[in-house]
């Protein structure tokens, strides 16, 4: 076998640079990620079909936006590549709503970070809000990818 | 009306009532506010003693659905109140509802009378046991003369309906609930049976032998017609009943010969089955010559209007028609003992009426096509195949021969190949032509599969026209194929469904090939061969789609052919093919052999590369792929199998040398000349290409990992062969070291993994078995270690190509653990043990990927299920401290987090994945029970070794938190978690007393209650779970100890909360679950199981409960049977004060007693 060695990740710790990743379209799954028209989605569904019998396998990709909510569609050949998102999820101590609207969140080394704006749907925004405003000791899961970020969770850790 | 139960209305009151309901009802049909309305009529339904309201709507509304409602209300109400009315009161109900049937028997609205009339049947049955046999006879009189005609026709047809509702409710399987045990039902079925069926038939054949004439002669009113079908109805529901009272001939030797059966299974297909009524009947069905008057009647009302095409569909016809099939499937000792002669000549006759509506199948089918009816034409083929269930095939190819100049085999030849042609070209998906076909192949299915039990063979004409129908049905076959070949397939939510279906189908086709193989399997290779050439001829330029699939369709039906299915069975050689031959004693000249080996030849040359370019497209390759399992699961006979067979047939058959030689060539042809291996070397060639070339062609190489790979190492004379083969090793190297197989998708990693893995099973030597194994799963398990491991981990586990290549390792640790065996445990528990540590630090690193932390969590369910059996004290307490770190970490990371997200639909994603991973854990938890029920007798004296239980419970202690309210009322979910707490209440109790209090409330607490109100397998676990508790409990007490003392409960009391003992608890809540709730009789057993002890542990409760609950109620009459129906279930039956058996039975039989008597009236609260 030519390929035969031993398998390692390939990825450099600086290849984070890239945002997107290429895979082959068969393997991605139910709930995994996937790029449509440039915006980075959560599959929600997949079908495969032919084209004409003897030809070959392509998938149908129904996907949602993972920031917008939207439904996207795709249809790929299933030996062809698709570019996969990169999607990070980073935990921060919630320390401050401010007035206009923006977070005000403590990083792992001790910076602030103010630059995400709370949720703007009503009910996910009065979750944060109430909960802030009790004052319970709430962690935000910020998920960010292919340079958009969002607030996606929100967990307590108790009043301490 | 005398004894017509409530009291004297209040007019007005009536009024409003009716009003209201008439009010409620229109609502709902314009779609407003139908909650209300129907609060409105359930209302009706469930109020005390409507039965004077009922009868005012009933007779003075003018709206329909108000007197159906009204109906109904009567029949809730009263089965609801049976034990408070007086006997007067029940027979003038019944008596009310007959005549009210009767004297608007000429109402157009059907419905309503027929509820009314189902009504007075159900309250009938209610009231069978007590009503004396005068009483019965008495309504049955003035039913009877309804019938005959007396009143005429319109209360002939209700009468005659309402006999019909009175056998549907008597008949276990339509009958309506009644709160009675099935005793009770079983009673009245043998009682109407025995006393009424019969007569009940004679007054039907009155009343149509009354309106015959008349409809005859074209002079009947329509009044008359409907009466006529209705008795048709009747005598044809009369038919279907299922007849217990009856003795059987004792099976005469002179029957069987006379070529007579009774083979049901067959009709149960389409929902019929044999009609045996016994001796009783044949008075009135076979000597009266009933069925030839049937049969003329209908014969000749067919020839009178035959000039009107819609007469075969009207209702008189149907249903005449029903009751002629019903005749048909006729059997036992309503015949008499005269060796078949009598049920011979009847089937006879219903065969010559039964085949002016099939034949000529061709004519008929065409007149069908364009616009034709065709009821006639399909009760024609159910007719058919009920002589055929019930006939050996030679007696039923002579049925005909006594009035054509052919057999009905020849007959059945010419249907099939008709509904073959009209299902392929069936544009407008009619589903006459597919029930059509169903029913004629289902026939050579019955005439076939008796050839095959008597091994007689078919007769020559017989086989001829079976043979010309396999070629109609192959040539129609191809033709479409090559039509449909452009055609776009979706790979659709039904596919599956449609491809058991087809399958289902060409195995039909397959018999009828198999029983003149002699003339097919030549046919089969003949057609391969022509496609073939067409192939190798081509020169690149001809679009070959159409042989292509032409080709596909042919290796279908060839594998239907030349083997069977048997998932999982060990396959023989269809006996059809070993008997087929007995001429040919050269290999060489064998045509499964020479077919095999043409087919296998082909498939040959998707190895080369340029050919596979040109013509092996992947639905091509996955056809080859799937002949190619199931030929090697037939046909590589294991060798000392194929020598004991062919030897048993030596014996056997000692004259009958050619048959016997042509067996032997069949069993051992494919090893011979290494061909056997030079197959399995092929087998593994053609996976790596389908594996590595066909990228992203997931049908074929689901097919591949799952059925050809699965078949040929699941088979241990097949696997021993092939894990010594040079390209084995290749496929091992390649999964265990190279990259290529990584382009497959999870699924598939972790199939192939395990069929990987499972092959170390048949390497003989353990120390190169255990070699194979840490060959192939080292690297992989390594792989994940070393990069778990890894500094800069962190930073790029969140990278796509990382997290995939990361789900790719847990699949393949997945699968590995998955084939799990006693000699292979060993080293895959190392390649578990190597990994553990990686799993906690992917657990950390993947939080958020809810797709890894699922992936891990399955992996290791399967990997305690596979061990936990086997593991000694020291590899146990490893794995334990495992799942414990891993439950504790999880938990950590989902406890009180809240998903936010735009999208409604991710919302629901994520909360679908914590319920999976929830299952996931349930699972892991039940899985380390799972050794202590294995585990008894190991001793546990082992330092260092843990507690099963006390581990259980911690993990129970962890999970439990993250299992909302919400997520428990999925019944999955919930069914896994009361099973998991049922399990340890029984066999830890002790483990309960020591556990903290929060802790206890948590596992415990208020999640019975709502599982009360949870389907009846759930709540049945819960009182298991009590059970085990409470007779803990008492059990401890006895002996002196605190039992549960310690551990109070939060409960509701009457005033407010308040703290009580845990048993106090229970028996407050099983009172109220019994009492109020619509309790389920089938759990009865086991609410008595619980209840007992909890009663003998809190006796001053439940006295104290009793007491309040009894004064609680207004009317005294409830007030004092509810007083004796709690005196009587301590009381009754010499109840003690013990757990043992015998008391616990007689309390279960006390506490049913107690909701028969109770459940009816303490519902109305």
């Amino acid at each position: 076998m030519s390929d035969s060695e031993e398998h390692h990740f390939e990825s450099k710790a600086d290849a984070g640079a890239s945002k997107t990743y290429p895979q082959q379209a068969g393997t991605i799954r139910k709930n995994g990620f996937i790029v449509i028209k440039n915006r980075p989605c959560k599959v929600v569904e997949v079908s495969t079909s032919k084209t004409g019998k003897h030809g070959h396998a392509k998938c149908h990709f129904v996907a949602i936006d993972i920031f917008t909510g939207k439904k996207l569609e795709d249809i790929v050949p299933s030996s062809h590549n698709c570019d996969v998102p990169h999607v990070n999820r980073t935990e921060y101590q919630l320390i401050d709503i401010s007035e206009d609207g923006f977070v005000s969140l403590l990083t792992e080394n001790g910076n602030t970070k103010d630059d995400l704006k709370l949720p703007t749907d009503d009910s996910l925004l009065s979750q944060i809000k109430d909960g802030f405003g009790e004052g319970k000791d709430l962690v935000v899961t910020v998920m960010s990818a292919m340079g958009e970020e969002q607030i996606c969770a929100l967990k307590d850790i108790g009043p301490k | 009306m005398q004894g017509f139960p409530g009291g004297a209305p209040d007019p007005q009151q009536l009024q409003a009532t009716m009003l209201a309901l008439e009010q409620a009802w229109s609502l709902i049909q314009v779609h407003m506010n139908p909650s209300e309305a129907e609060k409105v009529i359930s209302s009706l339904h469930s109020s005390l003693m409507p039965y004077q309201t009922c009868r005012f709507i009933l007779e003075t509304s003018h709206v329909p659905n108000a007197r159906f409602q009204a109906a109904g209300a009567i029949g809730d109400a009263a089965i609801r109140e049976w034990g408070i009315l007086s006997d007067d009161n029940k027979k003038s109900l019944i008596v009310y509802c007959l005549n009210y049937v009767m004297e608007h028997a000429s109402s157009p609205e059907g419905y309503v009378q027929a509820k009314v009339s189902a009504m007075a049947a159900r309250l009938l049955k209610r009231g069978w046991v007590e009503f004396l046999d005068q009483e019965k006879s008495a309504i049955f009189f003035e039913v009877e003369q309804s019938i005959r005609g007396i009143h005429g026709p319109n209360r002939q047809f209700a009468a005659i309906n309402f006999l019909e509702a009175l056998v549907s409710e008597f008949s276990p399987g339509t009958a309506s609930a009644m709160g009675l045990p099935r005793e009770f039902h079983e009673q009245c079925q043998w009682s109407l049976e025995v006393k009424f069926l019969k007569d009940f038939y004679c007054w039907a054949q009155a009343a149509v032998f009354n309106t015959a004439g008349s409809i005859l002669n074209e002079n009947g009113s329509i009044d008359e017609a409907k009466a006529c079908s209705a008795a048709f109805c009747l005598m044809f529901h009369i038919l279907s009943w299922n007849f217990k009272h009856n003795v059987e001939h004792a099976d005469s030797e002179a029957k069987i010969n006379s070529g007579l059966r009774s083979d049901a299974i067959n009709l149960k297909k389409f929902e019929r089955s044999l009609v045996k009524p016994g001796s009783m009947w044949s008075d009135i069905l076979i000597s009266s010559e009933h069925t030839t008057w049937v049969l003329n009647f209908y014969t000749t009302a067919r020839q009178k209007y035959s000039y009107d095409p819609l007469w075969s569909d009207s209702s008189i016809a149907t249903s005449c028609r029903q009751l002629i099939v019903q005749l048909c499937s006729l059997a036992g000792s309503v015949f008499p003992n005269d060796n078949g002669d009598a049920h011979i000549k009847h089937l006879m006759h219903i065969l010559c009426a039964a085949v002016l509506w099939i034949e000529p199948p061709d004519v008929i089918a065409s007149s069908i096509r364009n616009g034709a009816s065709e009821s006639e034409f399909l009760d024609g083929c159910h007719a058919l195949l009920s002589i055929a269930s019930l006939t050996t095939s030679s007696l039923f190819d002579n049925l005909l021969k006594s009035i054509r100049h052919y057999g009905t085999i020849n007959l059945l030849s010419a249907l099939t190949s008709e509904a073959v042609k009209s299902f392929l070209d069936n544009q407008n998906e009619e589903t006459w032509v597919s029930d059509a076909l169903d029913i004629s192949l289902e026939i050579w299915n019955v005439i076939l599969g008796d050839f095959d039990a008597d091994k007689s063979p078919m007769s020559v004409d017989g086989a001829i026209a079976a043979s010309n129908l396999f070629k109609i049905i192959v040539e129609s076959h191809l033709k479409a194929a090559a039509d449909s070949a452009f055609e776009d397939t979706d790979h659709a939510k039904y596919f599956h469904v449609s491809v058991s279906k087809r399958d289902e189908q060409l195995a039909l086709y397959a018999q009828i090939a198999r029983s003149a193989a002699d003339t097919t399997i030549p046919f089969l290779a003949q057609l391969f061969s022509e496609r073939f050439a067409c192939l190798s001829q081509t020169n690149g330029e001809n679009d070959l789609t159409q042989t292509l699939e032409e080709l596909y369709w042919l290796l279908l039906i060839t594998s239907h052919v030349l083997t069977d299915s048997g998932e999982g069975e060990t396959l023989l050689i269809p006996e059809a093919l070993q008997a087929g031959f007995p001429n040919v004693v050269e290999v060489a000249q064998h045509p499964v052999v020479t077919l095999s080996w043409s087919i296998m030849n082909f498939s040959r040359r998707c190895l080369d590369p340029g050919i596979r370019a040109r013509y092996f497209s992947p639905r091509l390759m996955e056809a080859v792929v799937w002949f190619l399992a199931r030929w090697i699961a037939t046909y590589l006979v294991p060798l000392d199998v194929s020598r004991g067979h062919v030897s048993r047939a030596e014996f056997d058959n000692a004259d009958n040398h050619g048959l016997q030689h042509s067996r032997k060539v069949l069993n051992s042809f494919a090893w011979e000349n290494n061909q056997g291996e030079l197959v399995l070397d092929f087998v593994v060639l053609i996976s790596m290409v389908a594996l590595t070339t066909y990228q992203g062609e997931n049908e074929l190489q689901t097919l591949t990992c799952q059925k050809l790979l699965a078949t040929v190492v699941r088979r241990k004379h097949t696997c021993t062969f092939i894990v010594q083969l040079d390209s084995w090793h290749d496929l091992t190297r390649a999964f265990a070291r190279g990259r290529s197989l990584f382009s497959l998708s999870g699924r598939l990693q972790r199939s192939l993994a395990e069929t990987l893995a499972c092959a170390a099973s048949c390497i003989k030597d353990p120390e190169a078995s255990a070699q194979y194994l840490r060959d192939l799963m080292g690297p992989v398990a390594g792989c994940l270690v070393e990069n778990a491991s890894r500094s800069d981990f962190k930073s790029v586990a969140q990278q796509a190509d990382v997290i995939f290549m990361v789900c790719c390792l847990l699949e393949r640790l997945r699968g590995a653990a998955r084939a799990t065996q006693p000699h292979t445990q060993k080293v895959l528990f190392e390649m578990g043990h190597t990994v553990m540590n990686s799993l906690l630090t992917l657990l950390e690193v993947y939080k958020n990927q809810s797709a890894i932390i699922n992936m891990i969590l399955r992996f290791v369910v399967d990997f305690v299920d596979g061990q936990a059996v086997f593991l000694d004290a020291n590899e146990k307490s490893v794995l334990v401290n495992f799942c414990l770190q891993l439950l504790q970490i999880y938990s950590s990371h989902n406890i009180w987090k809240v998903m936010l997200s735009l999208s409604s639909s991710l919302r629901s994603e994520s909360q679908a994945e914590k319920y999976k991973d929830l299952c996931a854990l349930l699972r892991l938890l039940t899985n380390i029970c799972s050794k202590d029920l294995v585990g008894f007798l190991s001793d546990s004296s082992i330092e260092g070794s843990q507690d099963i239980g006390e581990v259980i419970y911690v993990g129970l202690d962890i999970v439990t938190p993250l299992i909302s309210l919400d997520l428990l009322k999925y019944p999955k979910l919930s069914r896994d978690y009361f099973a998991l707490v049922s399990h340890l209440l029984e066999v830890y109790p002790e483990k309960v007393a020591n556990l903290n209090k929060d802790a206890f409330a948590r596992i415990i607490g208020t999640r019975f209650i709502l599982s009360m109100l949870q389907d009846s397998d759930i709540v049945e676990r819960c009182l298991t779970a009590i059970n085990a508790l409470a007779s803990y409990h008492f059990k401890e007490r006895l002996g002196g100890r605190g039992g549960l003392n310690s551990q109070l409960m939060e409960s509701e009391g009457s005033n407010g909360k308040l703290q009580e003992s845990i048993s106090s608890h229970f028996l407050r809540l099983m009172l109220q679950l019994l009492l109020f709730n619509d309790f389920r009789m089938e759990l009865a057993g086991s609410a008595a199981d619980a209840f007992l002890p909890l009663l003998l542990c809190e006796h001053e409760l439940y006295q104290r409960l009793v007491q309040e609950f009894v004064e609680k109620q207004q009317n005294p009459t409830v007030k004092s049977r509810l007083a004796m129906a709690f005196h009587n279930l301590t009381n009754s039956n010499n109840l003690s004060s013990s757990l043992d058996r015998p008391n616990r039975r007689r309390f279960r039989k006390n506490l049913r007693t107690f909701l028969r008597d109770v459940a009816g009236f303490m519902q109305i609260e």
